[in-house]
């Protein structure tokens, strides 16, 4: 599997794109058209199998979409390959230590 | 008409500067090209490339008031004053307006612009149907000035592994021409974060070019080609 990978990461940050607008929107319609949703009905949302099962697939494609972006701007901007690397690794470290980070919180939700 | 011409000569050691000139433009001066034949009458240090004076060798192509240009296709008149001229962006200057297209034609060469097609020649001509014929309208009329290629920030990024604009829309006259049969090789080679995938649609490309094309249009093409393939 190539690192730098041209069409697979293209159409990765679109695919994902995608799905993050559908959530996204649908996000706010709840908000919008569910009269008092606040705290409690968020907790409920993220304590439900079906409600943790998307937050996790919407913040596996956030760190996806992210992953692609950030490796973009970095192919850009910085050509030495140390300073590189670096920052690439910094990048995915960041990200899958908030991915853990998430799935720590939401599976101490089903814990209690 | 008030101008401001990029001056560098490798030889005198000097660091580049802006040289002002003030010429009087003749009745029959319509292009730009034609003041600076004039300025170049009356300071033949003045170095720039320019051949048919007609917007088809593409040899003219520079900067002019901060967009990339062909001299012979951009009017005096209307032109804001001091009217600004500097070589091409992102490639190494030569001397005065004459920039080194090595890399250029290096990726003009790498995607191999000509038809491949190793099946028995006919007894005459490979014939299209007026339909295949129309695919290539809008791409073989490209002069490779490198107007678009010199302008997009991608380019300047990358110049060395960024194919660029003028390559794209080449490489995608060659993948669409129905004489061809490499266009499982050339799709290929372009399948790179680099050579293909680093064009981030910024257009400045089809905003600049003096021919009216769309390399922007044609790089979507190539990647609609991959996508379909992959599928």
């Amino acid at each position: 599997m190539r690192l730098f990978s041209g069409q697979r990461a293209w159409l990765l940050q679109r695919l994902t794109a995608v799905l993050l607008l559908v959530a996204c929107l649908a996000g706010l319609a709840a908000l919008i058209f569910t009269p008092g949703f606040g705290y409690a009905q968020w907790k409920a949302f993220f304590s439900d199998g079906h409600g943790a099962t998307l937050t996790v697939v919407c913040y596996i494609a956030i760190c996806l979409h992210a992953w692609v972006g950030a490796r973009d701007i970095i192919l850009d901007y910085v050509p030495a390959t140390a300073p590189r690397l670096a920052l690439l690794s910094l990048v995915a470290v960041l990200l899958l230590a908030t991915s853990v980070r998430l799935a720590l919180l939401l599976a101490a939700q089903f814990m209690r | 008409m008030h101008l401001q011409i990029y001056r560098y000569c490798p030889d005198n050691g000097l660091p580049p500067r802006m040289q002002e000139y003030r010429i009087e433009p003749e009745p029959g001066d319509r292009k730009l090209l034609d003041i600076l034949i004039r300025i170049k009458a009356v300071d033949d240090s003045l170095s720039f490339r320019r051949s048919c004076r007609e917007g088809i060798c593409g040899s003219d192509a520079m900067n002019i008031n901060g967009r990339n240009g062909l001299a012979c296709l951009t009017p005096i008149e209307g032109l804001h004053e001091p009217v600004v001229i500097r070589p091409l962006p992102g490639l190494p200057v030569v001397r005065d307006l004459v920039v080194d297209m090595t890399l250029f034609f290096a990726h003009y060469s790498a995607i191999k612009p000509y038809l491949i097609n190793t099946e028995p020649p006919p007894e005459r001509e490979r014939l299209q149907t007026p339909e295949q014929r129309e695919c290539l309208d809008g791409l073989y009329e490209c002069i490779l000035c490198a107007c678009c290629s010199t302008f997009c920030p991608s380019f300047w990024w990358n110049p060395d592994k960024f194919l660029g604009p003028a390559a794209l829309l080449q490489a995608y006259r060659f993948i669409v021409d129905s004489r061809d049969r490499a266009t499982a090789e050339r799709l290929d080679y372009l399948d790179d974060v680099y050579r293909l995938y680093r064009c981030r649609t910024i257009m400045n490309c089809t905003e600049v070019c003096p021919k009216g094309l769309s390399p922007s249009h044609a790089i979507e093409q190539i990647r609609q080609a991959l996508l379909v393939r992959s599928l």
